[in-house]
């Protein structure tokens, strides 16, 4: 992902664990760039406090009002998405020169005309289907790779374990934005590309760049983990590692992934948008929000709504994604929140 | 130390890796640099260009040419007509600016994140703690190229309070350099702030439960002193790491934005070389950034371990 | 320059020899012609009072010449030539006619049957390193064009100068030329649109960076070279030239040129002052040039005469374009005040033909398919029930933002006849291959810019491979080759005239319009675009270039 804010998953807390004993322990000498182990709570903290979702779910386990609203947004940008087919819409890709660049509710268009003349609106509706599924389908990507690697990185420390790591490194050392555009620059231009091909590499190209990300914070929860006594029980019993690595250990390196991941759909959203800048997004004319704001970019002059609209829909998506990830949380966290 | 030499293997091994991978990658985009630099040449022209500039060897053959070099400090040259223009010439003008914009959007970004983080975890909760970082989290919302535009034009063109394109090196002009630097910067930075917010924010609700601070207010010590003096180092540890690791990763990255201010960065070289079908050009740009992104990792891991000394006890 | 032609014969060059760039080499000036007074002046900045010396320019340009300037192996854009026109000068340049006048050099003539033309040189010129400018260095860079001189290894000038035999210096300030066959129009290809600069001896001898060590004899001397950042030059003190009036060139001190990609950047950094000129040809910021004009914050010179054509190249060679029917179906489509009101923010011209207002052969109205949607649809019929096949194609084009835009507006209005277009993108690097190789069916392209029709002779006969859009037509060779011998100007005019109506007959490439340049300047920078060679009068063209040595700044 080109904003490698998300690297934020590789560290966070000097490792603390419920009880309050430092639990951490940086593994430097085998060779992972900062393997800082999460302790549990706070990989479930990062990317927001645990006590925020006790004002989103009361004890009693009801959603407050931003709660509500957040829910609202999702389902119906998912709703509109999928029943793009079937709403009474102007054709997205239809263009017309009287709408070139009109602002809202010229002509009976709600939104607008984009800089070619085609409803803004129609094009934005649509573009949820390409922009949900990119950024759904790349995370989906980055959890089942990065899931999957980093939990035998962090539960096969010795050998398996920095290899992967060194994996993750490799390919975080590679420019995302970069790695992304010549993934699509070899694999979908030139000749008989269709739209879907395309589609399918974007999202392969942004899931290949979230798998690392995403692994290193499964591997850092699984790291914790995999030391606790149960597990140490559960192997000294005999128990299979494969049974006790998805039965005991994935149930917790999930949570810690999950809010991480609701982020990255985001970014990877947003990612899009750069890349369309650099003529490789979502191909024109099927519209994506990210695409939507990189063609507008140049008619910031006199038509901004262009570039406005989309972007306040991600916003509204973000934040939605925000709370879903907080309430999540909210169900799997152990600690109280004190100060 | 036994560390060190293991850090310079995973440096190595990485590097090994990253550039094998461009290598094969490259060789698979359409279209070769023949093409872009002598497009209208006669076939046999064409040809002959490529066996001159050595493209007709096997891919592994050009990797172990290159490699070769670059081992010895050569990051080769730019494939031209005639006349070699070395890579080093253009990287070593385009590599300060890149750090510099990194650096300066990190500087940026943890100017808010931290005073924000600290008073966010210190009202845990609140009101103005879920505002904040919706707000922030928000603004990851807006692509970097797009709000860079509208500060552009907002900020240099309407308001003419700075200037909106150029670069200009800190030992010309410091103010100038800054003058110019703080629209990129603001673009990069604006991501940042909610990440770096949130991991000090919960690091600090973490260290706010510990016991030693307890005592502290106990003490009767007022709420900064504690806040800002005792609680603020411990917290900050990972915050520090994740943004010394987005330098690394950051360059390269923000192409978009060089671009749009027209800075003569690394990200600007890159996407020429991809453009212009530059191989060598570009395995060494990437090969540079790679070496950068695992010896700032180093850094960090080794600042870490000096900066919390139980990590420093616990590795017995 | 007026002589006869020995027999009429045709004038080939070797097949299998691929004639090169020319685009990029056509230069812009001709050998002979009317007046460019049709369709869109160049509202020169006429009125501003007499020239101050002193003061500065910052240029913003659209693109870095990454390459640099070892000028036989450049491949330069409108970006590069700006430059060249600072630092070099060319032996001949265009008056307002575009027609071919002696520059640098003081004479250029041919013999009467065009097979032998001399250059007469300047007394007095010396080159930035203080080296004369002598016959032999003449030579030196003639040949260096040509492929004959040992450290240079052009690769797009040797084919435009497969016509020479020999360079020869007769006496210290003069050189003869001699042809294979006759050359009328070599004049015009002594300025390849300001491309042909002529170089000391020090960078055409220089191996290692001749793209760097720029040395010439123009009105600016190279300071520094900061590839994406800046290139500044300062007055050369010893300039032989002066303006019509008699004061000395240039004006300015000193020049800068900053490339700023981002268009809508360069016009923000106009507004913000820092920059105090800048070139665009995208119809937003000319759109936007034009209001600010007339606010009086900026002043906008622009020009449409001699420009390129902006057009779809079709091929000919297969299906469906090798059928005329399908060929003029999209003309007929193809709604042009809506593609003008959505790409063009009204700001186009029309073009019903190749040439550019000001060229010779353009014609303001040829037989040019008109809009005509029942038209279309009749034809897509009528192509449809002979071949048996659905008429549907693909449309390549690079991935910049501008050209996938129209491509999606053709799209569209195509679909509106029932016509399906699939839109191919390839990058910049691809795109010319996929012209050579004719791996296309319709490419978005942009060529022939103004000067002698006979530069474009490469691109339309139909046994050059650089005939990219395989156009095979007895009739168009047989006009290129009666032209391309052809002295007498009202004779060629007709011909070309001819030329132009059948491409309209025949809808080998489909026209879109004509490329507009707007340069837009601070209300107190001037003399954009200048001077003639002679006169007063300037070339009126923009689309590649204009000398900066004519600039000046209010005091």
């Amino acid at each position: 992902m080109p904003e490698p804010d998300v690297a934020a998953g590789t560290g966070s807390a000097s490792g603390r664990s419920a009880d309050g004993e430092p639990a951490g322990s940086v593994d430097v000498a085998a060779g992972g760039a900062p393997a800082v182990v999460l302790a549990p709570a706070d990989a479930a903290a990062l990317g927001g406090a645990a006590d925020v979702a006790p004002a989103l779910v009361r004890r009693s386990g009801r959603l407050g009002v931003p709660g509500k609203v957040a829910i609202a947004w999702l389902v119906f940008v998912v709703a509109a998405a999928v029943l793009a087919p079937v709403l009474p819409l102007d054709d997205p890709n239809a263009t017309e020169g009287s709408l070139a660049r009109q602002g809202p509710g010229t002509d009976g268009h709600l939104l607008g005309g984009d800089g070619l003349g085609r409803d803004l609106l129609s094009r934005l509706v649509w573009g949820a289907r390409s922009s949900l599924l990119l950024g759904v389908g790349a995370v989906a990507i980055g959890i089942v790779g990065g899931g999957t690697l980093g939990l035998l990185a962090g539960y096969y420390r010795r050998r398996i374990g920095t290899f992967l790591v060194g994996l993750f490194d490799t390919l975080l050392s590679f420019p995302a934005l970069i790695l992304a555009l010549t993934l699509v620059t070899v694999f979908a231009t030139g000749e008989g590309t269709s739209s879907t091909r395309r589609m399918v590499v974007l999202i392969l190209a942004l899931g290949v760049v979230s798998i690392p990300l995403l692994g290193r914070i499964a591997r850092a929860t699984t790291l914790t983990w995999s030391q606790r006594e149960f597990v140490m029980a559960a192997k000294a019993m005999g128990q299979r590692d494969r049974s006790i690595m998805i039965g005991e250990v994935l149930p917790n390196v999930l949570p810690a992934m999950f809010s991480l991941a609701l982020l990255s759909i985001a970014i990877v959203i947003v990612a899009e948008g750069g890349l369309s800048v650099l003529g490789v997004g979502v191909m024109l004319p099927t519209p994506s929000w990210g695409n939507i704001i990189a063609e507008g970019r140049s008619d910031l002059r006199d038509a901004a709504h262009i570039v406005m609209f989309p972007t306040i829909v991600i916003f509204l998506t973000v934040l939605a994604l925000n709370y879903l990830g907080d309430v999540v949380r909210a169900r799997f966290d152990v600690r109280e929140s004190a100060l | 130390m036994r560390v060190i030499a293991g850090r310079l293997l995973h440096l190595v091994v990485v590097l090994f890796f990253v550039t094998l991978f461009v290598a094969l990658l490259t060789s698979m985009l359409p279209g070769d640099p023949v093409d872009a630099i002598a497009g209208f040449a006669s076939p046999e022209q064409k040809d002959a260009l490529r066996t001159d500039l050595g493209l007709d060897d096997p891919v592994w053959v050009q990797y172990g040419r290159w490699m070769g070099d670059f081992v010895t400090g050569d990051l080769g040259g730019y494939y031209s007509v005639t006349g070699e223009r070395p890579v080093w010439d253009r990287v070593s003008e385009a590599l300060p600016v890149s750090l510099q914009l990194m650096v300066e959007a990190q500087v940026l970004a943890l100017i808010f994140a931290i005073p924000l983080g600290v008073f966010t975890a210190y009202r845990a909760g609140s009101r103005f703690d879920r505002t904040t970082g919706a707000t922030l989290f928000g603004l990851l919302a807006i692509p970097n190229f797009a709000l860079a535009l509208v500060l552009a034009y907002y900020v240099g063109v309407q308001l003419g309070w700075l200037p909106v394109s150029g670069y200009v090196a800190p030992s010309d002009d410091l103010l100038e350099h800054f003058r110019r630097m703080a629209m990129p910067a603001i673009s990069l930075a604006v991501g940042q702030v909610a990440v770096y917010m949130r991991l000090l924010r919960s690091d600090m609700i973490a260290t706010l439960q510990e016991d030693f601070i307890t005592m502290a207010k106990a003490k009767g010590l007022p709420p900064w002193h504690v806040l800002w003096r005792h609680a603020l180092r411990p917290s900050s540890l990972t915050l520090l790491t994740v943004a010394g690791l987005n330098v690394g990763t950051l360059i390269g990255g923000a192409v978009v934005v060089e671009v749009i201010f027209s800075l003569p960065g690394m990200g600007l070289l890159l996407g020429e070389a991809i453009n212009a079908r530059q191989y060598i050009a570009l395995q060494s740009l990437i090969a540079i950034i790679a070496v950068g992104y695992v010896l700032i990792n180093f850094l960090v891991d080794v600042l870490y371990a000096v900066l919390d000394p139980r990590i420093r006890h616990a590795r017995t | 320059m007026v002589g006869r032609v020995s027999g009429l014969r045709r004038v080939r060059r070797p097949v299998g020899v691929v004639a090169l760039a020319l685009a990029l080499v056509a230069a812009a000036c001709g050998g002979g012609g009317d007046d460019g007074g049709d369709g869109g002046s160049a509202s020169g900045d006429g009125e501003a009072g007499e020239p101050t010396p002193g003061g500065r320019v910052v240029y913003g340009l659209e693109a870095e010449t990454t390459d640099g300037w070892c000028l036989p192996e450049a491949q330069l854009a409108i970006s590069g030539i700006m430059v060249t026109d600072a630092i070099y000068d060319t032996l001949t340049r265009p008056n307002a006619e575009g027609e071919a006048e002696p520059w640098l050099a003081e004479t250029v003539e041919s013999n009467d049957d065009y097979t032998e033309w001399t250059i007469g040189l300047r007394e007095g010129v010396t080159f930035h390193d203080g080296t004369d400018l002598t016959a032999e260095v003449v030579k030196n860079n003639l040949d260096a064009y040509r492929g004959a001189y040992p450290t240079r290894s052009p690769l797009l000038f040797t084919f435009v100068f497969d016509n020479v035999a020999a360079v020869d210096v007769v006496d210290p300030l003069t050189v003869r030329v001699t042809m294979n066959e006759p050359w009328v129009s070599f004049d015009s290809y002594l300025y390849s649109s300001g491309r042909l600069g002529m170089m000391a001896q020090a960078q055409l001898d220089d191996t290692e960076s001749c793209a760097e060590n720029l040395i010439g004899t123009g009105p600016f001397v190279l300071e520094d070279w900061t590839p994406n950042q800046s290139l500044t030059a300062s007055k050369n003190p010893d300039y032989w030239a002066t303006d019509a009036a008699g004061n000395q060139l240039p004006y300015l001190d000193e020049i800068e040129f900053r490339p700023i990609v981002e268009s809508s950047q360069r016009l923000n950094a106009l507004q913000s002052g820092e920059v105090n000129a800048i070139h665009t040809s995208d119809p937003e910021m000319v759109d936007e040039l034009r209001s600010l004009d007339e606010e009086g914050t900026v002043t906008n010179v622009e020009s449409v005469e001699f420009g390129e054509v902006s057009y779809t190249m079709l091929n000919a060679s297969k299906p469906p374009f090798d059928n005329v029917l399908a060929r003029q179906a999209l003309a007929y489509a193809f709604e042009f005040d809506e593609y003008n009101e959505i790409i063009g923010r009204g700001i186009l011209t029309r073009a019903s033909g190749p040439f550019a207002p000001g060229n010779i052969g353009h014609l303001e109205e040829t037989d040019y398919p008109q809009y005509d949607p029942e038209r279309a649809e009749e034809l897509v019929a009528q192509y449809e029930e002979e071949t048996g096949d659905e008429l549907s194609f693909s449309y390549t084009t690079t991935q910049a933002e501008a050209t996938v835009a129209a491509g999606q507006v053709i799209k569209e209005q195509l679909g509106e006849i029932g016509v399906e277009m699939e839109i191919v993108t390839v990058d910049q690097s691809t795109q010319i291959d996929t012209a050579i190789s004719g791996d296309f069916q319709a490419i978005g392209w942009r060529n022939h810019p103004g000067g002698d029709p006979d530069q474009q002779y490469v691109w339309w006969e139909s046994s050059y491979p650089t005939n990219f859009g395989r156009i095979n037509d007895p009739e168009i060779d047989d006009l290129l080759n009666q032209g391309r011998v052809t002295p007498d100007a009202d004779e060629r005019r007709e011909i070309y005239e001819t030329l132009n109506r059948r491409f309209a007959e025949q809808v080998w490439n489909l026209w879109a319009y004509y490329t507009l340049w707007s340069v837009g300047t601070a209300p107190d920078v001037h003399g954009v675009p200048g001077e003639g060679p002679t006169s007063e009068e300037p070339f009126p063209g923009l689309a590649t270039g204009h000398l900066v040595s004519y600039m000046w700044v209010e005091e």
